[in-house]
């Protein structure tokens, strides 16, 4: 680890007294005061901005909150009947992510373990590259393909085939549209799976190589190496990657406004039509008049959506720090820099 | 500004190109070619003359911005286009966002021009912040009920309970529809997700032929915002519900007519009231067109109108203006250009799926333009 800790038996050290003066000097100089200004602003400024959005946010949809009271948590969305609940839409989009999770997270390591562990060089160097380029993808590109190609696919072929797989064929009931739940989360799938295997990537070759040295030298096999070395080692950068793509896909709007089938019936299967908070945001928001119920009721969707990222999140980290002591709480940012050591 | 759906291939902007040369050196003589418009117009002293439906090269330079209706915007671009041919000063851009935002977007004054198949009611009116609205009649257009259904035939008869079994969801299987299709084949209804003109027409149609749609809705007043968005798949746009029909077997879904020709789609023949079954036409749109005798915003339905001809779900798309123009200029351009469009340029609607306007309605669009004012509040057009 990198960073520069004090001194080891935790006793306090004082700085020389040259090094005292010089900090006292150069604090007293106006262009310290002036960098004082500029951090202590700069931090104000973001705090300042973050409170005028949660506040915006919660003035423009304090009607519909006041109209729909808590309900609005569960009750669906029905504007000729002036109903704006959430409660579709919020379990639309929870299960569009999980179904992109249950896809993309296990690919995604197998894909990273392959590039960092396994591949030869000649073939992981351009991989690589490939990734990376495919997780600056614009969402729009990759919803107009699954529009385009992955949609008649599905319903020809694939939604039909799940139909029938005994079990499993529960989840997929329903006559098959195409558009639906499933295709959404196996779009937004596509989508975040390059951003897990991109940073799952970086968080295993920041793994120690004399950790993988004394993993050899007990006679492991590189897969052996891989799974249980290096994978635990990277831990909290792949917690990292799939933090920050499950963000992504909570999120996602148009693409799946594209593939969801816009539905505002409860999801009662996979193959069901359906909707998600960002895909009703980004269909409802520009028709609703100022002004009136329905428009606070579409900010109301934008503040259960930022209720439910945060929720999800800050559940997911709780829940994986409980296990295991109490490391000092980091964003997902950090836990990447953290194993990939400062930008040199 | 509004957020837009910026799908690529839904929103369009028409671009009328002048060379930009053109364009900043006539820029600088606006006022002097208001002049001469003036001159021309002899012994009357409004600033735009007569309007005579022609595309006089005296229109003063002006960019036009509008936003609405995707139903009107091939007929549109293609009369814009045909416009700036001899009237190379005007250019004007146009955004397929759909007819509510059309309306919200002159509401707030953002466009110069909304355009919408409903036109505004007293209750959207009182919201303009820009004072009295004047809606004029542009084009005569049709709602195609088109299908995608592998085995099925070409002249497919559809009526209201029909219909509304398939949007409603009590059928799924096409072979309950039409016994010549398969057992098996699925019905895979597609409605627009953003409210809309041709939603309106048919659920007008529904409401009018089915009472079973009628109990499943619970009003009688047709919507805007689709009905029945808990069955089936929305999709954004004519060209969204075009898209998803195409390459969706089993699909069936309602597009304007122009867009069912453009896609090559098949179309179904819908009972009228005389109870025959007519498919979408330009001859049997103008036949629902001149029944309309009585045209005005306020009395703008077209669906369901009488005759044995008629195809039942047809419409009027109406440019929604203000009475009030800030700019002279663009006033009087944009006047001249929607008189045009109305009579002259109604050439174009026909090889595009669109029915020529009759004569009556034409009339009602140029008696709305001759109202349009200046800043000050003086006619900009003389009678």
């Amino acid at each position: 680890m990198s960073t520069i800790a004090p001194a080891a038996n935790g006793a306090s050290w004082a700085p020389v007294d040259g090094v005292a003066a010089t900090l006292a000097d150069r604090r007293a100089r106006p262009g310290g005061r002036l960098y004082a200004a500029v951090r202590w602003g700069g931090a104000a400024l973001f705090a300042g901005v973050f409170a005028l959005l949660i506040f915006v946010l919660l003035h423009e949809s304090s009607s519909a909150f006041a109209h729909m009271g808590i309900t609005i948590l569960w009750r669906g969305w029905n504007p000729a009947k002036n109903q704006y609940g959430a409660g579709v839409f919020a379990v639309g989009t929870l299960l569009t992510t999980l179904v992109a999770l249950v896809i993309a997270v296990p690919i995604g390591l197998g894909t990273a373990t392959f590039l960092a562990e396994l591949a030869p060089r000649w073939v992981a160097a351009p991989c690589t590259v490939l990734v990376e380029f495919l997780a600056a993808v614009p969402s729009i590109v990759v919803g107009l393909w699954g529009l385009i190609v992955l949609t008649p696919l599905f319903a020809r072929h694939v939604e039909p085939f799940l139909k029938d797989v005994p079990v499993l064929g529960a989840l997929f009931h329903g006559p098959p549209l195409g558009a639906s739940i499933l295709l959404a989360g196996v779009v937004l799938a596509i989508m975040i799976l390059p951003t897990i295997v991109a940073l799952s990537r970086v968080a295993m070759s920041g793994v120690a190589l004399a950790d993988r040295e004394a993993g050899m030298a007990l006679a492991a096999t590189r897969w052996q190496v891989a799974r249980r070395v290096v994978l635990p080692g990277a831990r909290r950068g792949i917690r990292a990657a799939v933090t920050l793509a499950m963000g992504r896909a909570l999120g996602e709007a148009i693409a799946v406004a594209m593939v969801v089938g816009n539905n505002t019936a409860f999801p009662h299967s996979l193959l069901a039509p359906g909707a998600t908070l960002g895909s009703a945001i980004v269909n409802s928001f520009s028709e609703a008049n100022p002004g009136t119920l329905e428009k606070s009721g579409v900010v109301a969707l934008v503040v259960v959506l930022l209720g439910i990222s945060v929720l999800v999140n800050a559940g997911g980290q709780i829940l994986l720090r409980a296990r295991k002591g109490a490391p000092p709480p980091r964003g997902p940012v950090e836990e990447i820099l953290a194993v990939t050591g400062p930008a040199s | 500004m509004p957020l837009r759906r910026r799908l690529p291939a839904l929103v369009l902007v028409a671009v009328v190109a002048v060379g930009a040369a053109a364009c900043s050196s006539s820029s600088s003589s606006s006022s002097a070619s208001t002049a001469s418009a003036a001159s021309t117009a002899g012994a009357s002293s409004a600033p735009g003359g007569t309007l005579g439906g022609t595309a006089d090269t005296t229109t003063p330079a002006a960019s036009l911005t509008g936003a609405g209706a995707s139903s009107a915007q091939p007929f549109l671009t293609r009369a814009f286009y045909d416009y700036n041919r001899t009237n190379p000063k005007l250019t004007v851009n146009y955004s397929a966002a759909g007819s509510a935002v059309g309306i919200s977007d002159i509401q707030a004054g953002t466009v110069t021009f909304g355009q919408s198949e409903i036109p505004m009611s007293a209750s959207d009116q009182a919201k303009a912040t820009g004072g009295p609205i004047l809606q004029v009649p542009i084009d005569l257009g049709g709602v195609a009920i088109s299908y995608n259904v592998p085995g099925a035939p070409t002249n497919l008869q559809l009526d209201g309970n029909q219909l509304a079994d398939i949007y409603l969801g009590t059928v799924t299987d096409w072979h309950q529809i039409d016994s010549s299709i398969p057992a098996g084949t699925t019905i895979v209804p597609v409605h627009r997700a953003d409210s809309s003109g041709p939603g309106y027409d048919l659920d007008q149609y529904l409401i009018d032929t089915s009472p079973a749609w009628v109990t499943a809705i619970g009003t009688t007043t047709a919507s805007k915002t689709w009905p029945k968005a808990n069955v089936g798949v929305g999709q954004q746009l004519n060209s969204g519900v075009a898209t998803y029909v195409k390459q969706t077997p089993g699909a069936i879904g309602f597009v304007e007519y122009a867009y069912a020709l453009q896609n090559g789609f098949t179309n179904a023949a819908l009972r009228n009231t005389s109870g025959s079954y007519v498919a979408p036409s330009i001859a049997s749109i103008a036949a629902a067109g001149s029944h309309a005798t009585d045209l005005s915003s306020a009395n703008f339905n077209i669906v369901d109108a009488p005759g044995n001809a008629t195809y039942p779900l047809a419409n009027f798309s109406w440019s929604l203006i203000y009475q009030k123009q800030k700019s002279t200029d663009t006033g009087i351009a944009l006047g001249k250009l929607l008189d045009w469009i109305a009579t002259t340029g109604q050439r174009n609607a026909q090889p595009l799926g669109y029915a020529p306007m009759p004569a009556n309605a034409q009339a009602v669009a140029h008696t709305a333009l001759l109202q349009l004012q200046g800043a000050d509040g003086s006619a900009l057009f003389a009678s």
